[in-house]
């Protein structure tokens, strides 16, 4: 382990996941395998909160088994009988949250691919992987992905857990300072602003309209997410917005 | 401005069947997306030709790349190009289109746009001015329905006067005459724009104002009358065709009951759990009503059936449905092409007669689903964009009307329908089970679109007993919790997806994999940096799929 480490501060994620392995997260006691990744949401929908999943690869060192192609089925030659030990990548073992589980994604092509779960008795679910999105922007070592299961659209940023762990500890140090900052209110929809019901300054209450956004001949009402001051109007009426477009921000 | 060189129509004919056959020459679509197509289609195979009109956002679109002529209108928003009469009119002139179909939404249900064709001399593929007059408008529906002695659902029939804020009392009282909940409609109305719901009438004054304005957003007409809600009710709506000599026939009706705020989202022929008496009668007053109205060519009327049994007529949309395709997979009829033929001036044929004569009695059941650019997760909030993979189901009984394909951009001005779906089979459980193995076989991304509640349809218990109703959606679809499982597993699959490019690019190579994932991957030489996934797997599928 400690001869992999040393080449491992070499590339690029290393610093980040050496820093992570010398101060372990608090609570968990153990220290994230490097191999780690932490998947979140990107568009997390208000009220709905969906927690990030944090994925790891077995603690248990797996021994290299020599794994025998096709294990004899295609080769012509007589059934082998499979190493012993059991191959432990049969049905791949995760820590799924720091739980174990077995889980294995079977790639079919370069976007299909099949998410068997539980074993061979357990779920298959069709999932699509979409390519992933050219880095613009986001922080380096994250990755965004679109997955599409059962017609639902799943857009995720996928990071190393430790550089996660610590990111994390950096944000609730900043909380503790803190202030409970202005709320920016983005849009969710594309479409038109049809009207502004606020403007700077004024109070509003949680609930309370702020302004109607027309699309697909569709006016929809955007409420106010908490009470407090308008600080800032963003958009006029007649304003085409794209989705993410700041709207206004309430302090 | 049409160039007659190439006509076909005027080079000798080399079709063997008779020339006569054709109803028109060329016949200008004025519509898009998929039922732009869907006409185009039926143009051809009557061997005409067909003329597309576009926007700007749509000169690449499915149905310019399939016509024989296309004619730019202007830019993206549909005032500037799908809803300019004179610009359509104009269109068809100049390449010398005999006749224009306006398809569903846009002009489809205009008098106006009807009369402008009829004055410039060319055919318009539907029903006369004055039956649009007598039946697009809901409040004039109402009242022939009432001349005919067909029962309407409860509410007024004159448009509430909005101008005066002396007369809102007024409103209030004939309001608590016809008994909240009620609707709040708009007299140009149609697909639930401009509708608003009222439980008490404290919300009457606000529910008139907005539902006026997003009506005269919608139509350019604010007005809105009120109307009772009838819940939980049915909404079966009977398919009309009628000809010059003003002979109307129904030939059968579809169950359109599964809807989300008052936009359809499944439709089905027949409609389930109708007694063969029940349909004959349902079906004899739709054609008192559109016959009293005059209609000519496709209309479909649209009743409520109460718990209790009960019709209640609705409205006449004067125009071919979206659902059409449901009908015409139990009838075996293109009503398409029957529209195109009653246009010429020809009297029903004998396809349609033998249709209506076994209206009641329909072959086997077909279903159909609205695939739209929504998020079934958040209300069924629109969601454009660009999709990047488009992957529609076959195989037997299943037929897809679309125009979309990967690449393309579902454009924020339009509607929001990106397929349809249909299935027919010989009975209704035989349908739902190919709908649930058609809607598997889908692949979409780049937008939401409502596939999961469709699949959530398919394979629902209370769907498969027909128990149906126009509240149906919001009893029993959870869309946040669907959502939230689907999550959890993208998550994992995007876990382990990063895992394994994370092994393949090399970048960590401590507790080393066993042999499966490394060697498939590094055989391939495509680790790279950015941590691109390239492996195919598909030999290591192979290894696993038989145990």
């Amino acid at each position: 382990m400690a001869a992999m480490s040393t080449s491992e501060t070499t590339r690029d994620q290393g610093a980040d996941a050496n820093d992570g392995r010398a101060t372990p997260v608090e609570g968990a006691g153990r220290i994230p395998d490097p191999r780690g990744v932490r998947v979140s949401l990107v568009h997390a929908a208000a009220g709905a909160e969906i927690a990030a999943l944090v994925l790891e690869p077995p603690q248990i060192p797996v021994a290299p088994s020599p794994r025998i192609a096709g294990r004899g089925v295609l080769g012509g030659t007589g059934p082998i009988p499979p190493a012993t030990p059991p191959d432990p990548d049969d049905h791949r073992h995760v820590l799924v949250d720091g739980q174990p589980a077995e889980a294995e994604l079977i790639v079919l092509d370069g976007v299909r691919a099949i998410l068997a779960r539980g074993g061979p008795a357990g779920t298959r679910d069709q999932v699509l992987i979409m390519p992933p999105a050219p880095p613009s922007g986001a922080a380096a070592g994250l990755v965004r992905r679109e997955v599409v299961v059962g017609g639902w659209r799943v857009e995720l940023e996928i990071e190393p857990a430790a550089r996660a762990a610590l990111r994390e500890r950096a944000r609730r140090g900043r909380e503790e300072v803190g202030h409970a900052g202005p709320t920016e209110v983005h849009a969710i929809i594309p479409g038109v602003v049809v009207s502004v019901s606020v403007a700077a300054g004024d109070p509003v209450a949680a609930g309370q309209q702020l302004l109607v956004v027309e699309a697909m001949k569709m006016q929809n009402e955007l409420r106010a997410p908490r009470d407090g001051t308008i600080e800032r109007v963003a958009v006029a009426a007649g304003r085409t917005i794209e989705v993410g477009d700041l709207l206004l921000v309430i302090s | 401005m049409a160039t007659s060189r190439s006509d076909p129509a005027l080079a000798p004919s080399l079709r063997k069947d008779d020339a006569g056959a054709r109803p028109f020459r060329r016949v200008l679509v004025a519509n898009r997306g998929e039922i732009a197509v869907r006409l185009i289609r039926a143009c051809h195979e009557l061997g005409m030709e067909a003329v597309a009109v576009y926007s700007d956002a749509d000169a690449a679109a499915a149905h310019v790349r399939l016509a024989d002529r296309a004619v730019r209108l202007g830019p993206a928003a549909p005032t500037e190009s799908y809803l300019r009469i004179d610009a359509i009119v104009q269109a068809a002139l100049d390449t010398g289109a005999q006749a224009i179909h306006p398809g569903y939404g846009f002009l489809a249900e205009r008098a106006a746009f009807a009369r402008a064709v009829e004055d410039a001399g060319l055919v318009f593929v539907g029903p006369p001015s004055a039956a649009i007059d007598a039946l697009g408008d809901k409040l004039h529906a109402r009242r022939t329905a009432a001349a005919v002695g067909v029962a309407a659902v409860p509410g007024t029939l004159e448009p509430a006067p909005l101008d005066r804020p002396d007369q809102v009392a007024g409103i209030v009282a004939e309001a608590e005459r016809i008994g909240f909940p009620l609707l709040v409609k708009a007299a140009a109305g149609g697909g639930g724009r401009g509708m608003r719901r009222v439980a008490a009438a404290a919300d009457l004054p606000a529910a008139l104002v907005s539902g006026s304005r997003e009506a005269a957003s919608a139509f350019g007409d604010g007005s809105v009358y009120l109307e009772r809600e009838i819940s939980p009710a049915r909404h079966i709506e009977v398919q009309l065709l009628g000809d010059v000599e003003g002979r109307v026939v129904a030939i059968g009706e579809r169950d359109c009951s599964l809807q989300r705020r008052h936009q359809k989202l499944v439709e089905e022929a027949p409609a389930p759990g109708l007694t063969v008496e029940e349909r004959v009668h349902l079906h004899e007053m739709a054609v008192r009503v559109a016959s009293a109205a005059g209609l000519r060519n496709a209309a479909t009327a649209e009743f409520l059936r109460a718990p209790d049994g009960t019709f209640y007529f609705l409205e006449v949309n004067t125009r071919l449905q979206v659902e059409h395709g449901v009908t015409e997979l139990v009838t075996g009829l293109d009503i398409v092409r029957e529209q195109l033929l009653l246009a010429a001036g020809r009297p029903l044929s004998p396809d349609a007669l033998d249709a209506a004569a076994r209206a009641a009695t329909p072959f086997g059941h077909a279903i159909e689903v609205r695939i739209s650019a929504e998020d079934p997760g958040r209300d069924f909030a629109p969601t454009p964009g660009r999709v990047t993979r488009w992957w529609m189901p076959s195989g037997p009984g299943v037929r897809v009307d679309t125009a979309l394909e990967a690449g393309d951009r579902v454009p924020a001005e339009y509607d929001n329908l990106i397929a349809k779906v249909m299935v027919h089979a010989g009975d209704r459980g035989a349908a739902i089970d190919r709908l649930r193995r058609a809607l598997d076989e889908v692949e979409v991304a780049g937008i939401q679109t409502t596939l999961p509640f469709h699949r959530f349809v398919a394979r629902d218990t209370s769907f498969r007993a027909a128990d149906l109703s126009t509240g149906w959606v919001g009893e029993r679809w959870d869309g946040p919790a669907d959502h939230r499982r689907a999550v959890e597993a993208a998550q994992l699959a995007a876990g382990l997806a990063a895992m394994d490019a994370a092994v393949a690019a090399g970048g960590v190579t401590a507790a080393p994999r066993p042999a499966t994932a490394t060697s498939a991957t590094t055989s391939h030489g495509a680790g790279s940096a950015d941590g691109r996934w390239h492996r195919s797997g598909l030999e290591a599928a192979q290894d696993r799929w038989p145990r």
